[in-house]
Order: C-alpha cells, then sequence, then structure tokens
C-alpha cells in the first residue's frame, strides 16, 4: 500500500522535474540572483568592480521621483485597463455564449484574433491609427471637425494607451470565460427558471458566484499583467509625452539597458514584483472570503 | 545570438503563442546558422559579422555594397545585421560583456565615450597606416577628432549626418519669397528666417493655420543647433559639473517657444507628425538630418530643397553627428584584417553612401563631380566645418532623456525656459555625482 503509493509520488514528482527543472533554472535562480544583484552598486560601464551596498538601491528608489511618476503611470495603466478589460470579456463571452454553439466558433476567433498579433505589429498599426495628423481616427473625427491629440497630449496618451490594450488582451479573458459559462450546469438556470428568476437577477445569483473561481484567476493573471505593461507603451508612445506614459518596467528597462545601471535596474524590478504580489495575495483574499 | 533575444523581460511580455513572425524570426536564425557554417565549412572564407542601425532605406544601400564587397572578396563572408538603434546598443553591450561581440559595428560619435571607457572598442591606428592604409588628412579633423580618446582613435568615421534646412520651394513662390529669377530667397539669419516664416505661415479655414513657415521635429538636435549658436554651454570641458541652465540656453529655447506662441509661425511640435506636415506640403521650413533625405525623395509631388540652417544667434554651429565603424577590442587574424579590409572598402565608396542621404567625411571625394550632382547633400555638407557633436559623456543617454524632458516642458508652455533647464541641470548633475562615486 504504503510502497504503490510512494511510487505514485515519484512518478507525479517525475512528471513535473522537466517544467521544475526548466522552472529552477530560468525563473528561481535569476530571480535569485536579481536579489542579490539589488543589493550591489554595479554598473557595467564603469571600470568599478560591483560593489556591496546593502539597502542603498533601495533607499535611492524610495527618493526617485522618476521611481513615483512610474508607479503612479503603472497604477494609473491598471485602474484604467483592468477593470473594462474584465467586463468587456465578461460582456462578450456572455454574448457569445447566448448565440447557438455552431456559429460560436467564429465569434470567439473574431474576438481571440488581436490577441494573436504580436505587440510590435499592434504598437505599429495603433501608432498610424493614432496620428493625430494623418491617421484613421482623426481622418473620420475630422470629418466632424474634432481632433484628437491621441498620443501627443500627456492628458489623452494613457487613455489610448488603454483602448488600445482593451482591443489587444480582451480576447484572452473573454475565452477563459466563456469556458466558465459553459462548465455551469444548465440544471442551475432550469431550477431558476422554476423559481421565476429572469435577466439580471439569473446572471447576478447564479452565473456570477458558480463563475468566480474562473473570474479570480483573470483578474489575478489581468492585474499582474497590467502591472508589467512595457511592450504598447513602448512601441507607441515610448513613455511620452513629459514621461506621462513611463510605466514601471520601462523604467527597469531603460535603468538596465540604457544606463547599464543593473544593481538599481534589479532593486526596482524587486519593488514591482513585491508591489504585484501583495495585490495578488489580497485579491485571492478577497475572494476566499466572500 | 538566441540567448540574446530571449531576454527574461520580453519572455515576460510576449503573451501568445509563436506567432508568424516569430517563426519567420527561427526561420532566418536557422538561415543564419546555415550561412555561418558554410562560412567556417568547406571553404576558407573569414566571416565578418556586422551589427548596424540602418533599418531604413541606408540599410538597403549597405546591404548592396556589403554584397558587392562579397563578390568582390572572395575569401571574406561579410554577415550585417540590422536591428533599431537602441536594440543594437543593448545586444552590443549584453555580447559584448559575454565576450560575444560581433567583429564590426558602428557607433555613433555621441556614443563613443561609454563604448571605449568599457573597453569595448580596438584602436585603428596601427591598421590606418598599415597595408590597407588611409590617408587621415583626407578624413574631416574635427570630424576625425570625435573618435579620439587619449590619443587614440576608436572608430573610422563614415560619414557625417548634420542637420541642414530643407525648405518648400512652391510653399516660398506661393509667399513671394523669391527673386527676381524665381529663385527662392533662401534666409541665412535670424531676420531673414523669421521674415520668410511669417509671410509662409497664413490661417487657412475656421481660423485655423493652414500653412505653417516652421515646424520642430526632432527637438534635441533642432535645440542643441539654436543653443549653440546663441552660444550656450551645456558641460564645464571636463565634464564634472552640468552647467545647462545659463542664459544663452535660455534665451535660445525662449527663441524657439517664441516661434509658437509670440509669433505663431509654427506649430506645437508633435513628434514625428510634424515632419509628415512637411512631407505634406503643410510647412515651409524644417531642420533634419541628412539621413531624412530619402524619405524626401520618395514624395514626388514634394518641390524641396536643401540649404545650409540660418545662423540665428552670434555663433555658427549646426548639429550633426557620425556613424563610426568600430572593431571588437580583441579582434585577431584572420577576422582583423578582413574586417579592416571592409571597413576600407566602405571609406573608399563612401560616395555610394552619400547616395542614399549621407555626407562622405572624405574630402577627396566630396571634391568629386559625383558628390557635388548630390545637391541636397553638398548644400549640407558645406556646414561640416561648423559641425557640433553632443557632448562626449558616459552618460550620454542619461542626459538626451533629461534634455529632451526639458524641452517637451517648455514648449507645450508646461514650465518656462528657465525652470525646464533648471530641473535638468539639477538632474544632471545628480547624474554626475552618481557617476564619479560621490552620489
Amino acid at each position: 500500500m504504503t510502497a504503490s503509493r510512494r511510487l505514485r509520488a515519484l512518478s507525479g514528482y517525475l512528471f513535473a522535474l522537466p517544467y521544475l527543472t526548466l522552472f529552477c533554472g530560468f525563473v528561481v535562480l535569476p530571480l535569485l540572483f536579481g536579489l542579490s544583484l539589488s543589493l550591489f552598486r554595479w554598473e557595467i560601464l564603469s571600470a568599478r568592480p560591483a560593489q556591496f551596498v546593502g539597502s542603498a538601491n533601495y533607499q535611492e528608489a524610495l527618493h526617485d521621483p522618476y521611481f513615483w511618476k512610474a508607479l503612479f503611470a503603472t497604477f494609473r495603466f491598471v485602474m484604467l485597463a483592468v477593470p473594462p478589460t474584465i467586463c468587456l470579456a465578461l460582456a462578450i463571452a456572455n454574448g457569445i455564449h447566448a448565440i447557438p454553439r455552431k456559429r460560436q466558433a467564429f465569434y470567439r476567433a473574431a474576438y481571440f484574433l488581436p490577441t494573436v498579433i504580436t505587440i510590435s505589429v499592434a504598437g505599429i498599426l495603433w501608432r498610424w491609427f493614432y496620428n493625430s495628423e494623418f491617421g484613421l481616427f482623426n481622418a473620420y473625427l475630422g470629418q466632424v471637425n474634432i481632433k484628437v491629440p491621441w498620443i501627443t497630449d500627456y492628458r489623452w496618451a494613457m487613455p489610448s494607451i488603454v483602448l488600445m490594450t482593451l482591443w489587444w488582451t480582451v480576447g484572452g479573458p473573454m475565452v477563459a470565460l466563456l469556458a466558465g459559462l459553459q462548465n455551469i450546469p444548465v440544471a442551475y438556470y432550469e431550477a431558476a427558471a422554476l423559481d421565476g428568476a429572469v435577466g439580471w437577477r439569473v446572471f447576478r445569483h447564479i452565473t456570477l458566484p458558480l463563475l468566480r473561481p474562473v473570474l479570480l484567476f483573470v483578474m489575478v493573471l489581468n492585474i499582474t499583467g497590467a502591472f508589467q505593461v512595457f511592450g504598447q507603451v513602448y512601441m507607441i508612445t515610448r513613455g511620452g509625452p513629459e514621461m506621462s506614459t513611463r510605466t514601471l518596467v520601462q523604467y527597469i528597462y531603460e535603468t538596465a539597458f540604457n544606463n547599464y545601471r543593473m544593481g538599481y535596474a534589479s532593486a526596482l524590478s524587486w519593488l514591482l514584483f513585491l508591489v504585484i504580489a501583495l495585490f495578488s495575495v489580497i485579491q485571492f483574499r478577497m475572494m476566499r472570503e466572500q | 545570438m538566441e540567448r540574446d533575444s530571449l531576454h527574461p523581460l520580453s519572455q515576460r511580455l510576449t503573451p501568445p503563442p509563436p506567432s508568424r513572425r516569430e517563426l519567420m524570426a527561427l526561420a532566418t536564425l536557422a538561415a543564419g546558422g546555415l550561412l555561418t557554417s558554410c562560412g567556417r565549412g568547406g571553404s576558407t572564407k573569414t566571416v565578418v559579422r556586422f551589427w548596424n542601425g540602418f533599418t531604413g532605406p541606408d540599410g538597403r544601400t549597405m546591404l548592396r555594397m556589403v554584397q558587392r564587397f562579397n563578390a568582390q572578396n572572395p575569401d571574406v563572408q561579410v554577415v550585417m545585421q540590422r536591428m533599431d538603434w537602441n536594440t543594437c546598443y543593448n545586444k552590443l553591450f549584453v555580447s559584448g560583456l559575454g565576450g560575444r561581440a560581433p567583429e564590426l559595428f558602428v557607433v555613433h560619435t555621441r556614443a563613443m565615450e561609454r563604448f571605449v571607457r568599457a573597453g569595448f572598442l580596438r584602436s585603428n591606428n596601427d591598421l590606418i597606416t598599415g597595408v590597407h592604409s588611409i590617408d587621415t588628412r583626407d578624413l574631416d579633423s574635427n570630424v576625425w577628432q570625435g573618435v579620439e580618446f587619449g590619443g587614440k582613435h576608436y572608430g573610422l568615421p563614415l560619414d557625417c549626418h548634420a542637420m541642414g534646412m530643407y525648405f518648400n520651394r512652391a510653399l516660398f513662390q506661393k509667399a513671394g519669397m523669391v527673386d527676381r529669377q524665381g529663385n527662392p530667397l533662401v534666409p541665412t539669419n535670424r531676420e531673414e528666417f523669421l521674415h520668410v516664416i511669417k509671410e509662409i505661415t497664413h490661417p487657412g479655414k475656421e481660423g485655423k493655420a493652414d500653412t505653417w513657415g516652421f515646424v520642430l521635429t526632432n527637438w534635441e538636435s533642432n535645440l542643441y543647433t539654436f543653443m549653440r549658436q546663441f552660444g550656450g554651454e551645456f558641460f564645464t570641458p571636463d565634464h564634472s559639473k552640468c552647467v545647462l541652465y545659463n542664459p544663452e540656453n535660455i534665451e535660445a529655447l525662449q527663441f524657439c517657444v517664441d516661434l509658437i506662441r509670440r509669433y505663431k509661425v509654427a506649430p506645437q511640435p508633435e513628434y514625428f507628425d510634424s515632419w509628415i506636415g512637411f512631407r505634406q506640403g503643410k510647412v515651409g521650413i524644417v531642420f533634419e538630418g541628412i539621413y531624412m533625405l530619402a524619405d524626401l525623395q520618395k514624395q514626388k509631388d514634394l518641390d524641396f530643397s536643401g540649404a545650409p540652417v540660418p545662423q540665428v544667434s552670434q555663433h555658427k554651429a549646426v548639429w550633426a553627428d557620425s556613424h563610426n565603424l568600430c572593431m571588437r577590442s580583441d579582434l585577431k587574424e584572420p577576422e582583423l584584417s578582413a574586417t579592416w579590409r571592409f571597413i576600407k572598402y566602405l571609406s573608399d565608396n563612401s560616395l555610394d553612401w552619400a547616395e542614399g542621404g549621407q555626407i562622405p567625411v572624405r574630402k577627396s571625394l566630396r571634391a568629386a563631380p559625383r558628390f557635388e550632382s548630390m545637391k541636397v547633400q553638398s548644400a549640407f555638407a558645406k556646414q561640416i566645418p561648423i559641425v557640433n557633436y553632443l557632448p562626449r559623456l558616459p552618460f550620454i543617454f542619461e542626459f538626451q532623456t533629461e534634455f529632451n524632458l526639458a524641452l517637451e516642458k517648455a514648449l507645450r508652455g508646461r514650465a518656462t525656459p528657465a525652470e525646464a533647464l533648471q530641473n535638468a541641470e539639477t538632474r544632471m548633475n545628480g547624474i554626475i555625482a552618481r557617476d564619479r562615486g560621490n552620489g
């Protein structure tokens, strides 16, 4: 009995081994390397060797206005992007769920399609759309005498990035939520119908609670992803105007690979990691308590 | 190569499964692998890897030169890889640290200092007088000095891409800014410049200006030119202190702000869109690098010409940079001589390079009738004696970030020129202190 159980456990570990090896080699080790790096002052450019500085990099970050600006921009992006993405994905998933199964595949693919495009292509495409002189959007808006400074005004730039992100990323959560919807047993809806529940109340009291695990999954993925926003911003605005869209990952990237300050960049990365971890824990708590 | 492109950041940021682009990249990598292995295999070809950021039309010009060299030199195989400049510099540093840098690569004069300081570059003083010698007296002395560090030269300048004035001949004509023969009255000083752009600017429908006299496209190169013309300094000569916040620079920046707000002869600057405005024939004058020429030549309906930048204050100055052909510091034979042979080939044939919108820095080549027939190139080339490179700083990219932010704030009216420059100066001095180990 115990022998076979042990064997089973062993085979489980064996199955997990290839992934675990890669995970340790390419995630855990670099993470720990980054953590130790964050305690050093190491600037590739200078002739000076790496020097242990303790928490100096973290202290510098706390007094660095660009760090706070980037953190603010990141939060702004998360707040503006995540709720609409989830709501829209939920709405689309519900819509697709309601149409006959045979025709679902087409709509599912259509909404998922933008997600497949790499960010460099999508970014260039939207930069053209947003161009205030000859872009697609202003060409249409121009006919009613409106000219929007999509990405050239510091007030408009972030919402524009969010709009593009919505188009680009809504497909992923939508597919997950649709699968979740299709997993809800029909019996619940039938019972609700017998009790006379319709429309919003069915959605509120049956669909949403049963969708909670999927929703949690989608939200956590979405929020952690949004905190790491980089591609869209880098392709469309390069962090401008006036650094209003320079997010933390871009700042980390520039610190490490334009300014070659590896220690400081590692410290910034760990701060970002802490922020994301904190938010993930809060979300799991909230969903569990409900 | 593969390890470089699988950067941890890009891994985290690319959500979807392999796309067509990625598959194509894989295919290219595989093809590249084949090529290299061919070179190392049966034949005795020496492979010279050549990285640069020529991703525009200049890349096609360079590719033709590479192909011609490969055809003429059967024992050498130059394999060129093009990527945008940011990526190129990042990859150069990462590969340089790992000891896998390409044999040959291009570094701008403004970025030389950091590469030299990191010990990545090989000086070429022994080669330039060797078998395949180049007469350095034929090079423009100020351009040649740009690659000199501690008495040694660490690159061979291929060109000098100075900024110049592009102007729309049709708009000059329309505004009556022509002489009796109908030739445009090209402005050369502040009064003429202001006069011309005021005449060209006129409001279109709904009270909006339809045609603009001038527009700021690249703020950095434009303002650097103006500030140098006003006599502004950026750093103390030993680069120990930033002195950006000075009356001359403030005046120069105010001059540009006034063009937008006071004289209303230039629209709000909008990055690259402003350049599109010139291409569409809505703007009379822009100051841009010679490398933008190819872009304009594609625009068949645009009647434009080129001239030196007007002198708007007491000094002569114009922004420029150079592409320098640099070698890895630990380059050995046979790659070393093969690489140098290719470098010399590019320099000797830099008129081909000029054709694509560049100015060669070999005086003998510029004297050739073929160069004189390149109208815009030869007009811009007149400025070579007065070109100003950005200060040679190890932290040049940080300086550019701060400088551009200050310009953006002032030009958009979010700060006065004095406030913006003072702020940037303070930040820069913090960076210098940190770099020197006090911060």
